[in-house]
């Protein structure tokens, strides 16, 4: 979450910069290459973090009208699927940094696999909270679906004190 | 296997997963790799579609108008907005409930994004109104409805990836969701009036209380000024108009509204930074999705029923576009929709002869409707799980809402000023429109 946060820090001021030194009339024109590999980066990884915090978009409503054994059961499905999808991402993303050191981004002409690196590493992460949730659940149960409603949870609960009325 | 069963298994593949509770990024990703397995398609070639469909500059703008709406949030000073539209609209029936609505269209200048709007006029508004007697299906529903806004007023996350996915002009885009959006807006404020509960009556604020509140919420408002400005001045482009707007909150709003809020700014852009991360990952899956549904030729065969049934008359072409939005906006949500589906729309513009930011802000109307109708309306399910209401319940309360969409996307259609006036007025070249040889008028394509 941490990187995430520098990360995103990172490609703010990487932009400002950008339009800073564009003003100035002296641009310096490898920024974009910075700004886009933080981008990438900063998506993979926080995709992998929404896994392990169950932040990502889900849709309950088959799993919550199930319990015991049953809800076990689709709980477990559901993993194995972003399983497959990660084991995927780690493989294919892996081949696809290979192949992209014969690939190159201007003006800098640095390799593309290291954009391409964000996929196999964001896979990699993904399947290890995915195998720690999956030892977990079968272990202890599942915890609780988070809902597609409940994103953004955490804005501040006083603002309700504060509202004029 | 022939492509009909291939897209056939995927979609059905994508929906099973979606609704069985996989992340909706993984269901669309294992639809479409096991789809791949049946084609001559490569699996890296489709994990490396991932990359493709997010590698985008302009894409760069959703985590910074997240942020921007986070820091404004975090930080309380969206509760000066508050106190101004209690200023302005506050003292008419059903007061809070105007408040609401005008609160939201302010905040949605900022945020761009509906989910966050929800949150926070749920976090801001839910209780006071409950405690003035409005019922909580019927403040669900107004939220609801009110936060769907942020999805037609710049600095909208929907019209941003509309635009970079579908190479349609973001700031035509956004000037084009600003009279549908006070459409909307207005709707609601109407409705609220006529049918909603009277709540309690406050007298009209005096002039000085109202410069009062307008003064100290004078620099939060400036921000969709910001944005919107440098973007049609042509100083930024909207990914960097997020971040002078972000740069212009940590170094002039903080500081003399909030110092103390600077000591929470690594909370924030953690926050921002992982929370981002959701949609634009969707939007990479989607994407994949996207290229796989061209590669079997399903655009083709959509367009050719379309346009089999509408020849190329635009009015039939968007009715029937919107037809299939609605239906695709009930199970969907709007950026995997319009990432999917943006090779339909190319097809069907260039046929109907309509300009792309017409059909845009058309299609985003009725996204923005699929959020608040059944069985997938994110906006209405996040604002009756808040508050703590049946989503049936909530659904009934937002029938009437539905007239307001209706009546909004039939104007759109059928008389496309609606839509193209303002971006006409206030920067032509971004509907097509170019300079006369001789003086300073513009010449415009029919639409």
């Amino acid at each position: 979450m941490l990187t995430c946060g520098l990360l995103l820090a990172g490609f703010v001021s990487s932009v400002f910069f950008d339009i800073t030194t564009r003003i100035l009339g002296r641009p310096w024109l490898w920024l974009q290459e910075v700004t886009s590999i933080q981008f990438i980066y900063c998506v993979f990884l926080g995709a992998a973090v929404s896994v392990r915090r169950n932040d990502h978009l889900l849709l309950t409503a088959i799993a919550d009208s199930l319990s015991g054994f049953k809800r076990s059961l689709i709980e477990t499905v559901n993993r194995m699927v972003i399983l497959f999808v990660a084991i995927c991402m780690c493989y294919f993303g892996g081949v696809n940094f290979l192949q992209g050191f014969g690939s190159f981004r201007m003006p800098s002409m640095t390799p593309i696999a290291f954009w391409y690196l964000a996929i196999p590493l964001s896979g990699v992460l993904i399947v290890v909270f995915v195998v720690e949730q999956l030892i977990n659940g079968l272990k202890n149960g599942y915890e609780p679906l988070p809902h597609a409603e409940d994103l953004q949870t955490d804005q501040p609960q006083d603002l309700i004190a504060e509202t004029p009325r | 296997m022939s492509s009909a069963w291939i897209l056939i298994s995927m979609t059905a593949l994508f929906l099973f997963f979606g609704y069985s509770g996989v992340p909706v990024a993984f269901a669309l990703m294992g639809g479409v790799l096991i789809g791949t397995m049946f084609t001559p398609i490569s699996l890296p070639s489709i994990v490396g579609q991932m990359f493709n469909g997010i590698d985008s500059e302009a894409l760069m703008a959703i985590p910074f108008f997240l942020l921007v709406g986070e820091l404004m949030t975090s930080s309380k000073i969206i509760l000066r907005i508050v106190k101004l539209s209690q200023a302005l609209v506050g003292h008419f029936k059903g007061g809070l409930a105007q408040v609401l609505t005008i609160f939201s269209m302010f905040f949605s200048g900022m945020s761009g994004s509906v989910s966050a709007d929800v949150a926070v006029l749920t976090k801001t508004m839910a209780e006071p109104m409950k405690e003035e007697g409005y019922s909580p299906p019927f403040i669900a529903s107004l939220i609801a409805g009110a936060s769907t806004i942020a999805a037609l007023v710049p600095p909208s996350i929907m019209a941003v990836v509309y635009g970079a996915i579908g190479n349609v002009s973001i700031a035509g885009l956004f000037l084009g969701g600003v009279v549908p959006g006070f459409m909307i807006g207005i709707g609601l404020m109407i409705y609220s009036y006529l049918f909603g509960p009277t709540g309690i009556r406050r007298p009209r604020s005096t002039f000085s209380q109202l410069s009062t509140a307008t003064r100290e919420a004078f620099l939060a408002i400036l921000i969709p000024v910001i944005i919107l400005g440098g973007v049609l001045t042509g100083w930024f482009t909207p990914t960097e108009a997020g971040v002078v707007a972000v740069v212009y909150i940590l170094l002039v709003v903080f500081p003399l509204l909030n110092p103390a809020h600077l000591r929470r700014l690594p909370h924030d852009f953690v926050q921002a930074g992982v929370v981002f991360s959701l949609p634009v990952i969707t939007i990479a899956a989607a994407s994949a999705f996207g290229w796989m549904l061209a590669y079997l030729r399903g655009p083709m065969v959509v367009s050719a029923w379309i346009t089999g049934f509408a020849g190329s008359d635009p009015h039939t072409i968007m009715f029937l576009l919107v037809a299939l939005f609605v239906i695709v906006g009930d199970f969907i949500e709007p950026i995997p929709a319009i990432v999917i589906f943006m090779p339909i729309v190319t097809v069907l513009t260039d046929t109907g002869n309509i300009s792309g930011v017409h059909m845009g802000v058309v299609l985003i109307i009725t996204l923005a409707f699929g959020l608040i109708t059944p069985p997938y309306g994110l906006a209405l399910l996040m604002a009756s799980k808040f508050l703590n209401v049946r989503f049936s319940s909530a659904l009934k309360a937002s029938l009437p809402i539905y007239l307001i969409f209706f009546a909004t996307i039939a104007s759109a259609i059928y008389i496309p000023n609606v839509v193209l006036w303002l971006p006409k007025k206030i920067f032509p070249e971004s509907v097509g429109c170019f300079k006369a040889p001789e003086g300073n008028s513009y010449i415009c394509p029919d639409s």
